[in-house]
């Protein structure tokens, strides 16, 4: 059924704080979590960040005391959603099994979008950057096995295989090379809108998580993939957030990012397995109904157009969805692992002259060797394997299959 | 009632530039921009581009006059706000049918419309974001300089598609560019006369107050002498 989130009143703003025992949630149990459940809680936390950050540096904007106190007063709600959802990850679930849950989500989430993107370059972008998350999961799965004997299939419950993608050391770009066009904000699709938005959250998230979290571990190893790692998802967050046209507003652009909440909460609470969280999605769903009428009040009197003009009339029919992409992401695989970018295009790496900046880049990046590649040497000096799970079969790229199976 | 954001919904097409990408599906294509106003002596994917901005142009004006309208302390500013935002809905209308009369998209957005619709946000914008820092009189002259800065640009807008058409041979295309202009450009010339004389007033009302009365003055005591300014 169409689903019409300006039709919906929600909750009203002023009704949507929560008191610290409502805030301070029951954690899901790591052991028998659905792991997508895990993964959509892993993506609204990084939903919730972002909407936090964006209004922070709205805030920032203006000195117009109306706007600066209703934006504090969403953003404070947000910022109970945030508790909320990131609350439910256990303490007992370490850093690095987190870890393992975002690249995950970087791997089923960006391959999701990729299918149903409708516009073939916003859906390259998100195909160049899969193979790169696809990578990281293997890299930290091996990490995770080295440093304690873990078996990340524990995590990802063999929905999402872990085997090589894009290797991480070659990922390594100049910056110039990370910045994209952008989609005209007239003419796009507003699916293609959303799916950009929700990806540039997602990877903020990611590499927020991993700046922050580099330095819990003593081991060299696991501190280097870290720091390694966290650069390439700052990479990925230029190259999403240069997707984005910058002619739209500041409160166009909260509108868009209320907009977006209200899909993802909506798209959370159709497949979500379990009963006590999903009716947390919903209760944000109805939150981020109230907080998006706000915004168009706003945008009603501030800027004289009703928020109507700019949104798609009904929600998409098809909710984000967590499933598992195995076929997708081969298919990318055996199609783009030598892609890199020149500029704003993407190329293959044969095409680019041997002093381009990419390899002058790759030169001192990767001069005393990396983390990423370390890793793996480790993991096969202590077991004689990597780790792996290719529930598929074996790699679509003859080269990065196994050593001993080449 | 026109369309004042065009979106993939009603048929929004642009042209990729540098920076920007539009999908193939939602592109004006180089030899369908080329191609308009064929025949004549003008440079056809130029003034599809310039119609695309003077559309923007009005689509922001009503905008503009709407948010005003909205937020103007004074029943006479007010009024005349509502009144041209009226006007300035038409002449999107206008517009609109005059692209189409001359084989164009209105739905097309040119990268001079985009460029425009930034220059035109940010006037919007300065309306209301600073607020915080300016007394209410202020904000008042804000919204009036606003309206000046952007019908200045109006006016020249038609001003200039006035002279363009006085070059264009009799026929069709000079017919419609006549038609619209001739409907348009008295109540730009009234618009701009309206804006500098309203701001001329406003401003020396207020260097004839004392400063007593300025500095002084308690919010609603600010509301109610902006409300009787022009009484």
């Amino acid at each position: 059924m169409a689903f019409d989130p300006l039709e919906q009143t929600g909750i009203a703003v002023e009704d949507q704080f929560r008191n610290w025992s409502e805030l301070n949630v029951t954690p899901f149990d790591k052991d028998t979590v659905d792991p997508y459940t895990r993964t959509r809680v892993i993506l609204m936390n990084g939903i919730e960040v972002e909407s936090i950050l964006f209004s922070h540096q709205f805030a920032r904007q203006t000195d117009n005391l109306e706007l600066k106190r209703a934006l504090a007063m969403s953003r404070r709600v947000e910022a109970h959603q945030q508790k909320v959802v990131n609350g439910l990850n256990p303490g007992d679930q370490t850093p690095l099994e987190t870890t393992l849950g975002y690249e995950q989500v970087a791997v089923d989430l960006t391959a999701w979008l990729a299918r149903h993107e409708p516009d073939p370059m916003l859906k390259q972008a998100l195909d160049f950057a899969l193979l790169e998350d696809f990578d990281h999961l293997y890299r930290y799965a091996n990490l995770y096995d080295l440093l304690y004997g873990g078996h990340a299939d524990d995590i990802t419950q063999h929905l999402t295989e872990i085997t090589p993608g894009r290797p991480t050391i070659l990922e390594h770009r100049h910056p110039h090379d990370e910045v994209r066009k952008h989609f005209e904000t007239h003419a796009v699709d507003p699916l293609s809108r959303m799916h950009v938005m929700t990806i540039v959250a997602g990877e903020q998230q990611t590499m927020n998580f991993y700046m922050n979290h580099g330095t819990d571990w003593v081991e060299p190893i696991a501190r280097g993939t870290y720091a390694e790692i966290a650069l390439i998802e700052e990479q990925h967050v230029t190259h999403y957030e240069s997707l984005l046209d910058p002619l739209d507003s500041w409160i166009a652009n909260w509108v868009f990012h209320e907009y977006n909440e209200v899909y993802l909460y909506w798209s959370m609470m159709q497949h979500e397995s379990d009963r006590r969280i999903k009716a947390i999605w919903e209760l944000h769903l109805n939150m981020e109904l109230g907080q998006l009428q706000v915004a168009c009040d706003f945008m009603r009197r501030y800027e004289g157009r009703d928020a109507a003009e700019l949104l798609p009339p009904t929600l998409p029919d098809t909710p984000v969805t967590f499933e598992p992409n195995k076929d997708y992401v081969r298919q990318v695989l055996a199609e783009q692992i030598d892609l890199r970018t020149d500029g704003v295009d993407y190329v293959d790496v044969d095409s680019l002259p041997s002093d381009h900046r990419y390899f002058q880049y790759q030169a001192l990046v990767n001069e005393g060797g990396a983390p990423s590649e370390e890793i793996i040497a480790q993991k096969l000096a202590k077991d004689s394997r990597e780790y792996r799970d290719e529930t598929e079969g074996e790699h679509p790229i003859a080269d990065l299959r196994p050593q001993h199976a080449r | 009632m026109p369309i004042l954001t065009p979106t993939a919904a009603t048929g929004a097409r642009s042209m990729p530039q540098e920076m920007t990408y539009v999908d193939p599906a939602r592109t004006m294509l180089p030899e369908e921009s080329d191609s308009f106003l064929a025949g004549t002596d003008l440079n056809g994917s130029f003034v599809a581009d310039l119609l695309s901005d003077v559309l923007a142009h009005e689509r922001a004006g009503v905008m503009l006059y709407r948010s005003l309208a909205e937020r103007s302390h004074n029943p006479v500013l007010k009024q005349k706000y509502r009144h041209f935002g009226d006007e300035t809905e038409s002449h999107v209308t206008i517009v609109e049918g005059l692209i189409r009369d001359l084989g164009g998209d209105p739905n097309y957005v040119s990268p001079a419309a985009r460029a425009t619709e930034k220059a035109d946000m940010g006037l919007l914008e300065s309306t209301f974001l600073m607020t915080g820092s300016v007394d209410l009189m202020t904000q008042e002259l804000v919204m009036l300089d606003a309206v000046l800065l952007a019908e200045a640009k109006d006016h020249a807008n038609w001003s200039c598609l006035s002279k363009l058409a006085d070059q264009l041979p009799t026929g069709d295309v000079r017919a419609a560019f006549e038609g619209a202009i001739g409907q348009v450009e008295p109540q730009e010339d009234e618009h701009l006369g309206w804006a500098q004389d309203m701001r001329c007033k406003m401003i020396s009302l207020q260097a004839r107050s004392s400063a007593a009365q300025t500095l002084g003055a308690k919010a609603e005591e600010m509301v109610a002498r902006i409300k009787g300014m022009f009484d």
